[in-house]
């Protein structure tokens, strides 16, 4: 069965061979030739498109017959998605790179077809003890080349998925930060502020029925009000930290440390400072992580390092509570090593159970522009 | 409900009333059951979610001492998004007799649309920040708890903001855009003319103005009236 499905293939080359190279020929000729016209490089552009529709069913072929499952390259994009004209349709239809493979892929399918074509023919009467083998052999160079010529590209479209899943983390985090913000608001100084407005409306209307509760109450106002600065304080440094932007990483890290409820020694050793995104993004990790040291581990005491080697920068978390970390650990953690892994970093977790726990986080080096 | 109802220092005891309170902020609850206290009123009881919200008021039916207002956070555990409007529509529906005052850090007219689906008797949605008002928003909680209406002037604002009719509301004067728009917060007549400093009958004057310019026929009962208004403006 499987043997007749490939001889099936090799003799059905032929038809498919011819067919495909006239339409190669016959596109990049006149394509070619019309091309000094406004017209030519349009119609090679939609003779690419042609191909690429020929690359569909060859790989439809392939599996039928074959048993070769190809993955579908990317689609190309589409006119209206990237808000371009027709000359940008034109422009990258022009230099797909799915669409001139395919093309080679049809130039030489057809001296390859009468190989196979005129070896399966004499095969099928005269060889034919041994046909299973010809056809086998011949089926896998088939194979070959339909993997060769008509796959996806694999390390550039593995790096489009890789990048397009960072965006959506980068998306969803930017989106989650804003949520946040927007809780800890309406919770916080937002909750305050009303409770303020409360008190003294309240002491308002005692003012002269009973002036001594009026200004017990003012009082107690007094107290909010500074309770609500201190938070808006703390809110505003936890969505972008002024001293990280005016002195650095060293500066800032030793800021949150100093907040650590456990002591904490930081040791910076950077001879020139980040890009400011990286140096964002290591400050709210270490910030993270620290705030976790706090709340889960236990610790008596902990300590950070950051330093760079080569192109990247090395974040170590080290404390010596009593373990147990982990991604699922619903501390947080998997966030960050999203968050980590949109810029290409890294995020590892050595915890084991009884401490001590040491968190190394790695971000690309990027220089700080000149702004 | 009367005209006379304006609650002013001297008849407190005559409109005292009974009163659920559920906000997740345990400051705000704090500072609200002190306020509402501090004027006469009796706070049977004051919960952190909508789930025990309610509980609380269902047993409090059960007893057959179902309280006369409860006032509500929008935003409470365990999602913080609208789980305070939804128990207020479940409550009115089961309770018809129950007020129900929202109270929201932002105005959101689709709330206060559920909220007054099928009737404004006995409905409140007011901005948190109005507590600082402490007369007016006592106020408003007492005519919630008598059936009357309490819609915050934000939410008024944006209900004729976006009304289709806005041919006729050019047809008004600007004092009676302003009347209208206290009728449609649900003051009454009286409360009316004290905002505006005239007299009684020239805001009745006004109210039948505005009634024969939209076309729409005088109710008594001053929630009718509120409801006849929105029903105008949102048709």
């Amino acid at each position: 069965m499987h043997t007749w499905k490939e001889i099936a293939h090799l003799l059905v080359n032929l038809p498919i061979g011819i067919a495909g190279f006239v339409y190669v020929v016959a596109a990049l000729g006149i394509g070619g030739v019309l091309s000094v016209t406004v017209i030519g490089l349009p119609l090679l552009a939609f003779a690419l498109f042609g191909a690429r529709l020929l690359g569909k069913a060859e790989r439809w072929r392939a599996r039928l017959l074959l048993g070769v499952r190809i993955e579908e390259p990317s689609p190309m994009p589409s006119p209206s998605r990237r808000g371009g004209s027709f000359l940008n349709w034109l422009w990258s239809t022009l230099k797909d790179p799915v669409g001139w493979r395919t093309m080679l892929y049809c130039f030489i399918r057809l001296p390859w077809a009468v190989v196979t074509f005129t070896v399966m023919s004499v095969g099928v009467f005269v060889l034919w003890p041994i046909l299973p083998f010809i056809a086998r052999l011949l089926a896998n160079a088939d194979r070959a080349m339909v993997r060769g010529l008509l796959s996806r590209s694999d390390e550039l479209e593995r790096r489009i998925a890789e990048l397009e899943s960072d965006r959506g983390v980068v998306v969803d985090t930017a989106a989650a930060d804003l949520r946040r913000i927007e809780r800890d608001l309406h919770d916080g100084a937002q909750a305050r502020l009303v409770a303020l407005a409360m008190g003294l409306g309240l002491a308002k209307e005692k003012l002269l029925e009973d002036p001594e509760a009026a200004a017990a109450m003012v009082g107690e106002a007094h107290g909010e009000v500074k309770l609500a600065l201190q938070e808006l304080r703390d809110l505003a440094r936890g969505i972008h930290p002024a001293v990280l932007t005016d002195r650095g990483l060293d500066a800032a890290l030793s800021s949150v440390a100093s907040r650590c409820t456990v002591p904490v020694k930081v040791t910076a050793d950077l001879p020139t400072r980040p890009a400011a995104a990286i140096e964002g993004i290591a400050y709210f990790t270490v910030s993270e992580l620290l705030q976790n040291v706090s709340k889960h581990s236990g610790a008596r005491t902990a300590s950070v390092e950051v330093w760079r080697s080569d192109q990247r920068l090395l974040i170590q978390v080290w404390d010596d509570g009593h373990g147990g970390a982990s991604l699922d650990g619903g501390s947080g953690m998997a966030g960050l090593a999203d968050r980590l892994g949109a810029v290409d970093g890294l995020f590892i977790i050595d915890s084991p159970t009884g401490g001590p726990t040491t968190i190394t986080a790695e971000l690309p080096w990027r220089d700080r522009s000149a702004d | 409900m009367g005209r006379g109802q304006a609650v002013g220092v001297q008849n407190i005891v005559e409109d005292k009333v009974r009163v659920v309170i559920a906000e997740d902020s345990v400051l705000l609850r704090e500072g609200l059951t002190r306020l509402l206290t501090d004027r006469g009123h009796d706070v049977v009881a004051g919960v952190g979610d909508a789930e025990a919200l309610i509980k609380t008021i269902t047993e409090f039916a059960a007893q057959g001492t179902l309280p006369d207002v409860v006032v509500a956070d929008v935003r409470m555990p365990p999602t913080h998004t609208d789980e305070g409007v939804r128990a207020a529509v479940l409550l009115r529906q089961r309770h018809p007799g129950l007020g129900v005052l929202v109270l929201s850090q932002y105005v959101e007219e689709q709330y206060a649309t559920e909220l007054l689906a099928g009737s404004s008797r006995g409905v409140g949605y007011l901005l948190k920040d109005r507590v600082a008002e402490v007369r007016e928003f006592v106020d408003a909680v007492v005519r919630v708890a008598q059936g009357g209406t309490a819609l915050d002037p934000e939410v008024v604002a944006q209900l004729l903001g976006r009304s289709r009719k806005q041919d006729v509301l050019v047809g008004l004067t600007p004092r009676e855009r302003e009347v209208l728009g206290l009728m449609a917060e649900g003051r009454t007549n009286s409360a009316i003319a004290r905002q505006l400093v005239v007299s009684d009958g020239a805001v009745e004057k006004h109210v039948s103005n505005i009634f024969l310019k939209l076309g729409l026929s005088p109710s008594d009962g001053d929630h009718r009236r509120v409801l006849a208004v929105l029903t105008y403006l949102n048709s």
